[in-house]
């Protein structure tokens, strides 16, 4: 039978028969996908992009050997193949006696009307937004243009299923706008952006996206170096979200093992101040970090990562967690071309007592913007070394606009140099991280 | 990988939506990875993609869409879907295919398809890893990587151009990891390149590991690096990376179209000192960014970009030709068939000069030596760039003193081009991954090793 005529349960039977006749286990990932992009440009669209997509990915275990392999072509033959070369890659790699094939014959499925909700929208309606960002932002005093800008809806699927009998789907929608315009003044000029996804088209609202982004375009038009030294610092939401992001693998079991994460030896220790507290709370579903279960089937939790300033655990899955002789603790992360690896799914900083006004007394430099973040770091140190632009305040407000500066230090130190932690949290644009603000105290800056 | 009547078929119902020009790019691309942690193979992973991309043409505007299918009634819906909003009568009719068979100026001998010659790759990575660990007792680890790849495109356009390429990448990497209490640091190594295994001859493993080690071994030692406004010495090779980013960028008509460069207007103008001459080179034995044809189906060729300081050349795909008037530069390219194409560097370098490193050395009281430079970003609109150093040592009184670590440089494009003062003669050129509009694509960078006068270093001492 060809595989044109299957539906994807059948396809995966096909593939998993072959993998235990070849008495192997294995699971197999079904990544399927819908995306409508729309760019516009000087009033008119620019692009217009449809595509579907579908990969397979295989992983096998024969005699403790892994081997993975992916696929496009998804005919007999393909299939065929695809396990072959699975089998054959699993054939050269050691023996990894904690990975297996969890005994997890669940049925899972994720909530489609909260994940992936419906709506009558027109691809008409969709060009007008596209056009409306593109148009507002042009028009505003001393846009020059707006480069960069669109509006997207992607549909998003996940199969997964086991030699075990797993069967996990989860179905996800999400619908994106955003915009960078470059503004001019004289010899001056700016380049900023922003953005903002919901899972309803009806639900993107433009003058968001256009607001934010003039604002961080004008406010840096003036912007230039400050003296070098060191300052209280405050981070916005996206730059903070995206700092914790660089060096996320202080929490990863799987870096534990293999003998690159500091953090490694530190569980039960205080590694911060104690008023930090750090979640990884997969099942907001306010987030698009939502994760019913993770890519081992494993059902999630909110887990405890760092409570008053104490490391509690390591994320893992179940391999991870075999080698360290705990549980996993359903951060299994895997794609169709990857091996299996942990990953956190949506950070949760907890706040604290400090409110706005004594989070933002006396002078500290606001960052708003960071460049160079995975190159500037290096995670096993803690060394960074960023790129910035932001702002020099004083009680709360901005006197001063501030570019072509370096933020730099370590982050490991720097988790023990916090001086305040604000009352209130906030999500990141793509709302996958909720955090409140931190002030840090002692950063380097370099003007 | 899509006979050519099923092609004529597709192409002409676009043509008869009203496009003005349309085009199939079919894409198979077979991919192999070898990974190594120390003294244990990690994983071997394979896998293929495959899909056509179709793109239609009105007026500037790009309507893109992809699928993995290939029968004719999936490439005539996708068409019909993407034209929905733009269909009118007919405004041209495709012409007949003709083949064009291009010369292989890039052979290749060791070859995915034939043989993925795991146990070698393996062999070497294994030997690159126990020459790290022989180093230095602080060595305690090795990640190492080969990835092979083998990209087949085939490319139909209603022009009647019909053309094929096969484009073999070999890649290979090491990671040493050196410890010494609680610090850890790292240094690595990689080569690749646009050919197959054959490289092993050229790689020598022993070399491989020694200078991972010796990297990670001299961050270990490395101090706090002093901030501030500075000369810096930027190292050959992937040095280049800072033009590649910060300049090359920007003379890509993806932005200057779109007016989102700030050389977009400066076409002769001098926008660099007149020392400094830039080249973007397709056609480059074997070199990783090399390619036979463009993803538009066009030869590649040598595009001098700025010569004695004056800008002489953009970078220019067709959409980028159509809407700037300057001539296409075999420059069109994209990841995969899931990205329209754009314009795109290739092996992009500054020209070596007849400088020395003593003299540049000797001709600072204070500033940096950043012998080995890691990635960066920079902001296309303003120029701004920041860039990492992953090995850098500090100058002071015409004198290297002390290993530095977390510095980054910072500056715009325009004003980088115009502070270099020395260029040496140590070319040579280093293969990197580019991501920008049209995804990721292999790229080679390269320069001899240069001075810049003035810019920002970010430090933490």
């Amino acid at each position: 039978m060809g595989s044109s005529n299957m539906n994807t349960a059948q396809m995966a039977e096909q593939v998993l028969d072959q993998v235990m006749s070849a008495g192997a286990a294995g699971d197999l990932i079904i990544d399927e996908g819908e995306t409508i992009s729309l760019k516009a440009r000087d009033g008119e669209l620019e692009e217009y992009k449809v595509s579907s997509s579908r990969i397979f990915g295989l992983r096998v275990i024969k005699d403790g050997h892994i081997g993975t392999a992916y696929s496009e072509a998804v005919d007999a033959d393909a299939l065929k193949s695809l396990v072959g070369q699975a089998l054959n890659n699993a054939s050269f790699v050691k023996v990894e006696s904690h990975e297996n094939i969890l005994p997890n014959s669940n049925y899972l499925k994720t909530d489609d009307e909260l994940l992936c909700p419906q709506e009558q929208v027109s691809i008409d309606q969709k060009i007008q937004l596209a056009l409306a960002i593109e148009n507002r932002l042009a028009t505003k005093e001393k846009v020059k243009n707006v480069p960069y800008n669109g509006v997207q809806d992607t549909f998003s699927q996940r199969h997964i299923f086991s030699s075990a009998g797993l069967n996990a789907l989860t179905r996800s929608r999400m619908c994106t706008a955003y915009a960078y315009a470059l503004v001019e003044d004289g010899e001056k000029n700016a380049m900023q952006g922003s953005s903002q996804v919901s899972r309803l088209f009806s639900e993107l609202n433009p003058s968001l996206v256009i607001d934010k982004t003039y604002e961080k375009c004008i406010g840096l038009l003036d912007g230039k170096p400050i003296p070098s030294k060191h300052y209280d610092v405050i981070f916005d939401t996206e730059c903070q979200v995206s700092v914790f992001g660089v060096f996320a693998m202080m929490f990863s079991g799987k870096t534990a093992k293999d003998g690159v994460n500091p953090m490694r030896d530190k569980i039960g220790s205080v590694i911060a101040d104690s008023r930090l507290t750090i979640y990884d709370h997969p099942l907001n579903t306010d987030g698009f970090g939502y994760h019913l279960f993770d890519a081992e089937g494993t059902a999630t939790e909110k887990s405890g990562l760092v409570i008053d300033g104490c490391l509690k655990t390591l994320i893992h899955n179940s391999a991870t967690a075999s080698y360290f002789g705990t549980n996993t603790t359903g951060h299994a992360s895997r794609g169709p071309k990857s091996t299996l690896g942990v990953n956190l799914h949506q950070v949760e900083i907890a706040s604290s007592s400090d409110d706005m006004s004594t989070l933002h007394s006396g002078e500290y430099l606001e960052v708003t913007d960071l460049a160079g973040l995975h190159s500037g770091a290096n995670a096993i140190s803690g060394n960074f070394s960023f790129g910035a632009s932001g702002y020099l305040c004083q009680g709360g407000e901005r006197i001063q606009a501030v570019r072509g500066i370096t933020v730099a230090g370590n982050f490991y130190e720097m988790l023990n140099k916090i001086s305040m932690i604000g009352n209130q949290q906030h999500w990141n644009e793509d709302r996958t991280a909720l955090m409140p603000s931190i002030r840090f105290s002692d950063v380097a800056i370099s003007g | 990988m899509l006979n050519s009547q099923t092609a004529e078929s597709v192409i002409d119902h676009a043509l008869s939506l009203g496009a003005d020009f349309a085009e199939l790019f079919i894409e198979k691309n077979e991919t192999n990875v070898v990974s190594t942690l120390s003294t244990e193979v990690q994983s071997v992973e394979s896998g293929i993609n495959f899909g056509i991309g179709l793109r239609l043409v009105y007026g500037n505007k790009v309507l893109y869409g992809y699928t993995n299918k290939t029968d004719k009634d999936e490439l005539f819906r996708i068409a019909s879907v993407l034209a929905a909003k733009d269909l009118r009568d007919p405004v041209s009719c495709t012409k007949s295919f003709n083949f064009n068979q291009m010369t292989d100026i890039h052979p290749a001998q060791k070859i995915l398809s034939v043989d993925a010659e795991i146990e070698s790759k393996v062999a070497y990575l294994m030997s690159a890893d126990r020459a790290a660990r022989a180093a230095g007792e602080k060595i305690s680890q090795t990640r190492g990587s080969c990835m092979q790849r083998e990209q087949r495109v085939e490319i139909y356009n209603s022009d009647g151009l019909h053309a094929n390429d096969r484009r073999h990448y070999i890649r290979a990497h090491l990671t040493a990891i050196a410890s010494d209490g609680g610090e850890q640091a790292t240094g690595s190594w990689n080569d690749g390149g646009l050919l197959g295994w054959e490289i092993e001859s050229s790689i020598n493993p022993q070399q491989t590991g020694e200078a991972a080690a010796r990297q990670a071994l001299v961050n270990l030692t490395a101090r706090p690096c002093p901030s501030g406004r500075m000369p810096v010495i930027i190292g050959n090779g992937f040095g280049g990376v800072i033009f590649h980013e910060a300049c090359g960028h920007l003379l890509e008509t993806t932005s200057v179209a779109k007016k989102a460069s700030v050389f977009h207007d400066q076409m002769g103008e001098m926008i660099a000192s007149s020392i400094v001459n830039a080249v973007d080179d397709g056609t480059m034995t074997n070199e990783w960014g090399s390619i036979n044809i463009d993803d538009e189906g066009m030869a590649t060729q040598r595009t001098q970009l700025i010569k004695d300081g004056q800008l002489t050349n953009f970078l220019v795909d067709r959409i980028g030709a159509q809407q700037t008037g300057f001539a296409r530069s075999g420059s069109g390219r994209r990841e995969s068939y899931k990205f329209a194409p754009a314009s795109r560097m290739r092996n992009t370098f500054i020209e070596p000069g007849d400088a020395k490193l003593d003299v540049m050395i000797a001709s600072i009281d204070k500033g940096i030596y950043a012998s080995h430079m890691g990635g960066g970003s920079v902001q296309p609109g303003t120029g701004e760039f920041n860039f990492a150093v992953t090995e850098g040592y500090y100058i002071e009184n015409g004198k290297i003193q002390y290993p530095v670590k977390a510095a980054t440089l910072i500056s715009t494009g325009p004003k980088v081009l115009k502070e270099i003062s020395m260029i040496g003669q140590d070319f040579s050129l280093a293969c990197g991954m580019c991501g920008s509009i049209s995804g990721s694509v292999p790229t080679t960078v390269g320069q001899a090793t240069l001075k810049v006068d003035d810019i920002l270093v970010g430090g933490n001492a």
